[in-house]
């Protein structure tokens, strides 16, 4: 069975090329344009990994990933971020995330990243 | 010489008007009479005039209440008031209201003379300390000092002397030296005087009578005009600056102890004015290292947020770029384009990260560090790109260094952005010259060290040298710089409290020199 992973960006260009570049080696995957709808699909259904962005305008990452470790600890997670200081950000070790993944990033880091997250488990 | 100073004589004694104002223009003085107190306080009010002689008893209006009138007209005029039978008391009275001096009747022409002359000079002397603290072009003001120099001291010419950054003596300033030889016969003359003042360690005032006679000075041309050479040496804490020389072409024209008084106050003229101009400077660079710091620290803002909102868009053109390419043929045109669109991504990944880098205001963990390891360190980063662009380094690193308190990431940093811009300069080779030394203490004393690294590249023009390190100020061709280079060093250093200065000969190449202060 193929490996679902949730997608949560408020921004189009980038949940559009990073669901397609997944999609194409097979993974399921479903999408969260915001983080409200990221933590209403969090309560109901299940998946293996989350991608998810930091910077949003109604929920922020750190919080929409909280839940999640709540909901479902053993879910892995990746966060996207647009500045390399957000690596320090001494929130996210408390919330053990798996990776990090820089704007502006390529299809092949993402599928890279996701492919290593996953064997991993 | 003193025709330019001009006097009033205020007395309504006709005959002992005439026989000051006769005497004054024998002396080549300029002199206008008035015979009551009213009409010299008109005279006054129409005329600039250096100096009042003045009488008490008047009728109508009498010298003191014309003194105050005067000064009221004038502050700075100088004012000698005579004084008749009788009115001591109202000469120690004007004294107290600005008079200069006072003569009491009868006195003899010469006597008047003499006071005439000390007024004088004393309006000269108030004149360079107001110049002083109104003039800032140093050279300016330098020059007002030795200019009177040479008319109080009734010299033929006088000459500032100082030492420039490698020690070698300079006419900064001169008055009376006509034409390149007599220049170059008074500068070695006082080059040599210097030389023997650095070797005993002299302080006094040199005084020599017919330099030809003596072994020193025999040989220098031109020399023999001089009759008397009086040379005051420049001393600021310990340290020799320079000297003034002042000289005097005719015989029996000695220099007196009075003429020495004088000519000190000269010496210690100049130095307040050199120590000014310091300051200025300092002034000067403070306030535009202020101003940068400010422009950076708004601009670090803006483009923070800026390169947030734009790294959205861009990963959107990069990725899917990629989702096209990877269904494309790759023989094809648009291949090719959309292959021209990733790369045009990736630059402007990096310069977006090194915006970053100069935006953010990162922490600066301080911890003492060997600064010869530091660069040892960036140099195994770009060794083998150094080798490859046919570049030498050559360390001249001091031994034995006191360890400065620094971030060795972010001076890492420092040093790889100014290795590369040394290797840019140098497209077909050249050297790069690493000197670490212990730099001449700062202001505060605060012991510092120096980095220079000297390339031999084309070298920066003068007009572009001091925004180099303005914030993307490029002369790199497009794409090859974002211009954050050195304003993020600029950054880094400000940040350790330290110094960064560039320095460039075209042609020659350039340096930048840190500074650091020690641990």
């Amino acid at each position: 069975m193929s490996k679902r992973i949730l997608v949560v960006d408020d921004e189009e260009l980038v949940r559009n090329y990073v669901t397609r570049a997944l999609l194409s080696r097979g993974y399921d995957v479903i999408t969260a344009v915001d983080g409200a709808s990221a933590v209403a699909i969090i309560e109901k259904e299940d998946f293996d990994l989350a991608i998810c962005d930091l910077k949003m305008p109604d929920l922020r990452g750190e919080e929409v990933i909280r839940r999640l470790k709540v909901r479902r600890p053993l879910t892995s997670v990746i966060v996207i971020t647009g500045s390399v200081s957000d690596i320090s950000n001494p929130i996210l070790p408390m919330l053990s995330v798996d990776g990090f993944l820089i704007k502006p990033f390529g299809i092949n880091e993402v599928r890279e990243m996701v492919e290593k997250i996953l064997k991993a488990k | 010489m003193n025709h330019k100073a001009n006097i009033l004589v205020v007395d309504d004694e006709e005959p002992i008007s005439e026989m000051i104002s006769a005497g004054l223009s024998d002396q080549g003085y300029k002199v206008s009479a008035a015979f009551t107190g009213e009409e010299g306080v008109r005279k006054m009010s129409g005329d600039k005039f250096d100096l009042v002689i003045l009488d008490i008893m008047m009728p109508g209006m009498d010298g003191i209440a014309a003194l105050g009138e005067i000064k009221k007209l004038d502050p700075e005029v100088e004012v000698i008031m005579v004084t008749g039978h009788g009115t001591m008391g109202t000469a120690i009275q004007s004294m107290r209201r600005g008079a200069f001096d006072y003569l009491h009747k009868p006195f003899e022409i010469t006597e008047l003379f003499a006071v005439v002359e000390r007024a004088l000079e004393k309006r000269k002397f108030n004149d360079i300390t107001k110049a002083i603290f109104s003039t800032i072009k140093s050279e300016e003001l330098l020059r007002i000092i030795i200019d009177s120099a040479v008319r109080i001291l009734k010299a033929d010419e006088a000459l500032l002397v100082l030492l420039d950054a490698a020690g070698r003596p300079y006419i900064a300033v001169s008055e009376g030296l006509n034409g390149e030889p007599r220049k170059i016969s008074r500068l070695q003359a006082s080059s040599r005087i210097l030389a023997r003042l650095a070797d005993d360690k002299g302080t006094s005032v040199v005084l020599i009578e017919d330099p030809l006679k003596d072994a020193l000075f025999a040989d220098i041309e031109h020399i023999g005009e001089v009759k008397f050479a009086m040379l005051l040496p420049l001393i600021e804490g310990n340290k020799l600056l320079g000297l003034i020389n002042i000289n005097r072409m005719q015989l029996d024209e000695y220099f007196n102890e009075n003429d020495m008084q004088r000519a000190k106050i000269f010496a210690s003229l100049v130095n307040l004015a050199l120590r000014n101009a310091n300051l200025y400077k300092q002034l000067q660079e403070t306030q535009s290292q202020l101003i940068q710091a400010e422009k950076m620290s708004a601009l670090g803002q803006l483009a923070g947020g800026l390169a947030h909102e734009i790294n959205n868009p861009l990963s959107g053109i990069l990725g899917l770029t990629q989702l096209v390419l990877e269904k494309m043929n790759a023989d094809t045109q648009s291949y090719q384009d959309l292959k021209d669109i990733e790369k045009a991504v990736f630059r402007c990944k990096k310069i977006i990260a090194s915006l970053l880098s100069f935006a953010r205001q990162e922490k600066t963990r301080l911890e003492p560090i060997n600064i010869n390891e530091a660069i040892e360190e960036t140099l195994v980063l770009c060794a083998r790109q150094m080798e490859l662009k046919h570049i030498t380094i050559v360390r001249e690193f001091g031994a034995e260094l006191p360890p400065v308190n620094a971030d060795f990431q972010q001076l890492m940093q420092v040093f790889l952005n100014l290795f590369t811009n040394a290797r840019d300069a140098m497209p077909d080779g050249g050297t790069i010259t690493i000197r670490t030394h212990l730099a001449s203490p700062a202001p505060d004393k605060k012991e510092l060290l120096a980095v220079s690294l000297a390339d031999t590249g084309s070298g920066i023009p003068q007009e572009i040298l001091d925004r180099v390190f303005d914030p993307f100020f490029t002369t790199k061709p497009a794409g090859k710089g974002t211009g954050l280079g050195l304003s993020v060093c600029l950054g880094i250093i400000n940040r350790h409290n330290g110094a960064i200065l560039a320095h460039s000969e075209p042609g020659k190449g350039s340096v930048f020199t840190l500074y650091l202060p020690v641990g």
